[in-house]
Parts: C-alpha cells; sequence; structure tokens
C-alpha cells in the first residue's frame, strides 16, 4: 500500500533530539511555557511522554517540533536533520499531529478527514479513498459505516480514533500526541490507551506524547520526561526509573507519594521471582509427601490434578501421617493468576481472597509457581521491572 | 385618490405590469449591486483584520460612523458630485452594508474552533489554504446572516433612493403618494416586502445547501 514515490516513508520511526533547546517569552508576551535548555534523545519507535504540571513548558516543547513554535535558541534534530532548515509546510505534512479535541473538520466528513494529509500531498482519488479504509479498519472503525458520517455524529471515542487515522495517513515516521485522550471518560480513555498500545507494537513509530496525568505518562511512555514550571527538565528516564528513584523532591511530590503502588501496575508477574510449589496428586502416597513439604520452607502444599492444574491448599501439619492424599482435604481458594498479570492487579486479588499467595498458571492451567505478598514486596525494594533499556537525556537543574 | 375609488385599481395594475416588472428588476439589480460590491470591500477588510487585528476599531469606528449616517443626508451630500445617478445611490447603499457585513465576517472567522486551526496548521495547511477550505467554510452561517440583514436592509434603501430618480419599486412609492393614488404606493411596497422575504428566503436555502453538515445529527447510529 505505501508507495515509495510519493514520498512517504515506510512505516517504523525516526529519532528525534532536542539540543539545548529553549524558548523564552518577552514579560508581556502571554505564551504557553517557556522551555529552559531541554536536551532528549528519543530514540527511533518509542513513546516518550512530556509530563507536568500546566505552565511547564510540555506543549510548547511538542510544538517545537512541528513549528508551530519556534525556539529562541538550541536546535531539533529528526533522523538526525536540523528541522529549522526545512521548509515548515512539508516538515509538519511528514508528522502525525494528534491534539486534544481531536481538532477534526466539522464541515468535513470521517474519510475526508482521514484523508486531509494525503490531499495536501497530492494522493490521487483511488488512493486516498484505499488509505482511509485501511486507516479506519486499523483503529477499529468500519469504514463502510463510519466514512461518510460528520464528526458531530459521533462519539467521543470514536472522534479520537479518527484523529488517530488521521494523523498515521501519510504514514510519518514521527507523531506528536497532545492530550489524545484527554476529553473522554477514563473507560473509554483506558481503552483507546490500550488500542494504541497494540497499535503501536506494529507500527513502532516514534511518539512525542503530552499529558498532565502521570498515571498515563506511566502507563503510555517508554520514557517519560518530566518538566516542571519554567519549562525545566526534571527527569528523563523509563517509567520505573522515575518511579524507583525520583531525581527530586519536586519529581517525588509530582509522581505522587503512592508510587511505590504504581510501580506495581509497571511490573508483571513473569519478572518476580516464583516460589517453587512443593506439589501432590490425590492419590499420591500422603507419608511422601509430609516428608516433601517438612523439609520445604513454604509451608502448603499444592495439590493438583492429572494435568498440574491446582485443586487447593493442604498446610503442612495437617497432610496425615499415613494413607493416601484426598481431593477432600484441600482447601480449595487463591487466585490463579497469568504471568502477564501485573503485580497491582495480583495482589489485589490476594488481598481480596484473603491469602497471602497466588498460584501462577500458563495457559493451560498448570500450575508454574507461587507468588508472595512477600515476593512482591522484596521486587519492589529491589527495583522490579528488569529492563531499563533507554540511555541519556540530560536533567537540567 | 378621488372619492369612491377603490383602494386598489387591477386594471392600472394590468396596463402597467411592465412598468412593474421593470422597476422589480431595477430594484433587484440596485440592491444585487451594492451588496456584492460591499461584500467584496468587507471581504477585503475582514481579511486585513484576520491578519492585524489592531485595525478592527479604526475599520468598525468608520464603516459604524458610515452606517449612522441618514440616507438622506448622504445622498443630499453626494448629489452635487456625482449628480443624480446609480453612483450616487450605490455608494449610500454600499456604504450601510459593511458594517454589518465586515462584523458578520470576522465574528465568523472568530467562531472557528481553535483547535480546528492549530490541527490545519499542525497537519501543514498553508496560511491560504486554511482560509479557503477549512475558514470560510466554517464561518458561513455566520457570513450567510450577515447577508441577510445586509441584504434585507439594502433592499428597503434602495426605495429611499427614488428621490434621486433611482429606487426601483420605490418609485412607486414617491409617485404615489405624491399623486395620491394608493394603488401605485401599495403596490411598491408590498412588492418590496416580497423581495426581501424571498431573498431573505433564498439565503436560508444557500446556507443549508451549502452547509450539509450542520445538518447532519449526532446519534445516528
Amino acid at each position: 500500500m505505501s508507495d515509495p514515490s510519493a514520498g512517504t516513508s515506510p512505516a517504523g520511526g525516526a529519532p528525534v533530539r532536542f539540543e539545548h533547546v529553549t524558548k523564552r517569552y518577552e514579560v508581556r508576551e502571554k505564551g504557553p511555557g517557556a522551555v529552559n535548555d531541554l536536551t532528549l534523545d528519543i530514540p527511533a519507535g518509542k513513546i516518550c511522554v512530556l509530563v507536568g504540571p500546566s505552565g511547564c513548558g510540555k506543549t510548547t516543547s511538542l510544538k517545537m517540533v512541528n513549528r508551530l513554535i519556534e525556539p529562541t535558541s538550541g536546535r531539533i534534530l529528526i533522523d538526525g536533520h536540523d528541522i529549522s532548515r526545512q521548509d515548515p509546510i512539508a516538515l509538519r505534512r511528514g508528522i502525525g499531529y494528534v491534539i486534544q479535541q481531536t481538532g477534526l473538520f466539522p464541515h468535513q466528513n470521517v474519510g475526508d478527514n482521514v484523508a486531509v494529509v494525503p490531499r495536501l500531498l497530492g494522493w490521487d482519488v483511488k488512493r486516498r479513498r484505499e488509505r482511509t479504509d485501511e486507516l479506519l479498519t486499523l483503529v477499529g472503525l468500519d469504514p463502510a459505516r463510519y466514512r461518510n458520517r460528520y464528526p458531530s455524529q459521533l462519539s467521543g471515542g470514536e472522534r479520537q480514533r479518527v484523529g488517530v487515522a488521521r494523523a498515521l495517513a501519510a504514514d510519518p515516521p514521527v507523531m506528536l500526541m497532545d492530550e489524545p485522550f484527554g476529553a473522554v471518560d477514563p473507560i473509554v480513555r483506558e481503552r483507546l490507551q490500550n488500542e494504541f498500545l497494540r497499535l503501536q507494537e506494529q507500527l513502532a513509530k516514534t511518539i512525542l506524547f503530552v499529558t498532565h496525568d502521570i498515571d498515563e505518562a506511566i502507563k503510555m511512555g517508554d520514557l517519560v520526561a518530566v518538566m516542571e514550571r519554567g519549562g525545566v527538565l526534571a527527569q528523563f528516564g523509563s517509567p520505573d526509573d522515575i518511579l524507583a528513584s525520583p531525581a527530586s523532591d519536586f519529581v517525588a511530590r509530582f509522581v505522587g507519594a503512592d508510587r511505590g503502588l504504581k510501580r506495581l501496575s509497571l511490573t508483571r508477574v513473569r519478572e518476580v521471582q516464583l516460589i517453587r510449589a512443593v506439589t501432590a496428586r490425590p492419590g499420591d502416597s500422603a507419608a511422601e509427601a509430609r516428608g516433601r513439604i517438612q523439609a520445604d520452607p513454604f509451608p502448603y502444599l499444592l495439590l493438583v490434578d492429572e494435568s498440574d492444574r491446582p485443586i487447593g491448599w493442604l498446610d503442612q501439619d495437617e497432610v496425615p501421617a499415613t494413607g493416601r492424599l484426598d481431593e477432600q482435604m484441600a482447601i480449595p481458594m487463591s487466585p490463579l493468576l497469568d504471568r502477564r498479570t501485573t503485580l497491582k492487579d495480583a495482589l489485589s486479588m490476594m488481598l481480596e481472597a484473603d491469602v497471602q499467595a497466588g498460584i501462577v498458571v500458563d495457559r493451560a492451567g498448570r500450575a508454574q509457581g507461587i507468588l508472595t505478598v512477600e515476593a512482591i514486596a522484596t521486587a519492589l525494594r529491589n527495583g522490579g521491572a528488569p529492563e531499563h533499556p533507554l540511555p541519556s537525556g540530560t536533567a537540567h537543574a | 385618490m378621488r372619492e369612491g375609488d377603490p383602494l386598489i385599481r387591477w386594471d392600472w395594475l394590468a396596463d402597467h405590469i411592465d412598468d412593474i416588472w421593470m422597476l422589480a428588476l431595477e430594484h433587484i439589480w440596485l440592491t444585487a449591486l451594492a451588496v456584492s460590491i460591499g461584500f467584496a470591500i468587507a471581504f477585503c477588510l475582514s481579511l486585513v483584520i484576520a491578519r492585524e487585528r489592531r485595525a478592527y476599531p479604526p475599520i468598525t469606528a468608520v464603516t459604524g460612523v458610515l452606517y449612522t449616517i441618514p440616507s438622506l443626508a448622504l445622498f443630499a451630500i453626494l448629489v452635487p458630485f456625482t449628480g443624480l445617478s446609480v453612483l450616487t445611490a450605490e455608494i449610500a447603499l454600499v456604504s450601510y452594508t459593511l458594517l454589518i457585513l465586515v462584523r458578520n465576517i470576522v465574528a465568523g472567522l472568530d467562531g472557528v474552533p481553535s483547535e480546528v486551526r492549530e490541527a490545519a496548521d499542525g497537519m501543514g495547511y498553508t496560511p491560504w489554504r486554511r482560509l479557503w477550505s477549512v475558514e470560510l467554510p466554517l464561518a458561513l452561517p455566520v457570513i450567510i446572516a450577515g447577508l441577510r440583514i445586509a441584504t434585507v436592509t439594502t433592499i428597503g434603501l434602495v426605495t429611499v433612493s427614488a428621490l434621486i430618480g433611482q429606487g426601483g419599486l420605490g418609485r412607486f412609492i414617491e409617485d404615489g403618494l405624491q399623486r395620491f393614488f394608493p394603488t401605485m404606493y401599495i403596490t411598491g411596497a408590498v412588492l418590496s416586502v416580497i423581495l426581501a422575504v424571498v431573498a431573505d428566503g433564498l439565503f436560508v436555502a444557500l446556507l443549508r445547501i451549502a452547509t450539509p453538515w450542520s445538518r447532519a445529527r449526532a446519534g445516528s447510529g
């Protein structure tokens, strides 16, 4: 579908680099927020979230990338090229742009809205039509149903999807998103965020994403740049870095007193050291099982069925000394956890069931190990999520 | 009007159908010319204002003063220079449309949501293209509202220009009053009103055709 002759880059992202970018406003000039010596390195294909209170210059920083605002000093490079040497109109046509309230054109139907940039680029009708249908399908809207509707006939969530489709139309390597999910209710926002993250897995665009919501920043960002008033970069790193070791009091306050809890939602069960369960099957020798469980630090025997699916627990002191194990002896409890469950959800399930441990199972439901509340606490102490893939970005303060 | 004459003499109307027709066309012509020229000037002034906001107060001040000059007085001022001509009539008529049209065009452009404008800039619209294909279409309802008022007002004022020998249907009113001949002035007055109503209706229809999106209602599926 993408035809290189029309000047669109193939899918995928381009690195974006801010080099000592400063934007000052005259005292009397009313500007959206100054930026002070911002240096950021955003690798290709990553989502970098700019987050901070209002007036911290996050939106200003974003708009300097498509030159809606020109920096006072410093430069911005996309794919190694200084954008100040490019024609701003051509530059903008090559960058996806999604804003709050979406900025859809009320007088154009969905199809025309999505085809805005292709039209500016002079694509022919057939190609625009194909691309529009492809994009609407991509964002989960049936082209036949939605193509001819006007924005006023869409729900908030549908509008945001069209906004994303429109930004993707010319397959830009870089996308700028300014509070793109700000105007919808929390449930729809959550769904749009998840869908967008899934989409990004295939698209691998380089995305600058502005929000004032630290939870959204942590969820969406591969990298998070926390900015404070006056346009100063307070910290730049992975979400886990920022939660685990805030660089300043400001960052600590901004991420919130519950940052420990927030980290739980970043870490998944598979990233934590699980305890190997001592297991036995109904009909096994009780004496033998008793021996094994009493030699193990974890005081409960896990009874599993023929296919290793958990049946229930047996306290080590209640395992009979003789005879055979019986299904009736087991206490059926404990939540079953998937390896992809976040620690936050896992902990919540354990609290709800009023137990200290959950059983981790694989897709077939076979017991893989045990996750305890204690293990979660240890994981947080040790820095939780293992990978910190991304370097650089200087904190100026 | 002689004793016993009916208010409307239908035989007179039948005899003068060609005159009626001609004066009605003249009336339409004078109105269309004034509103077109007025719109062209107002549009240029509005673009100046859109570029340079500081031009707005002086422009509204000047057009506002023009608007407040009584029409009769304006004709009197102009006649020594431009005579009893169409030009005299049009200068006055155009002057009166400017304030309404400038205000509505500017208000229409101002009413374009800022996020729509920002989205257009951010996606790489040139300023002219943004104006033509985004801002003007969205400003259309307010601009057409201005055109409706300007047109209806102008149709009324054209009748006054009968005093300087123009006037379209106003000539019937003028002559009819002087001759105490109700058939004539009632014909002039009624037809002027009908013209105004029809013109207004045409603009409403034009707006409907030109803005299909405003008819699209939410929740259709």
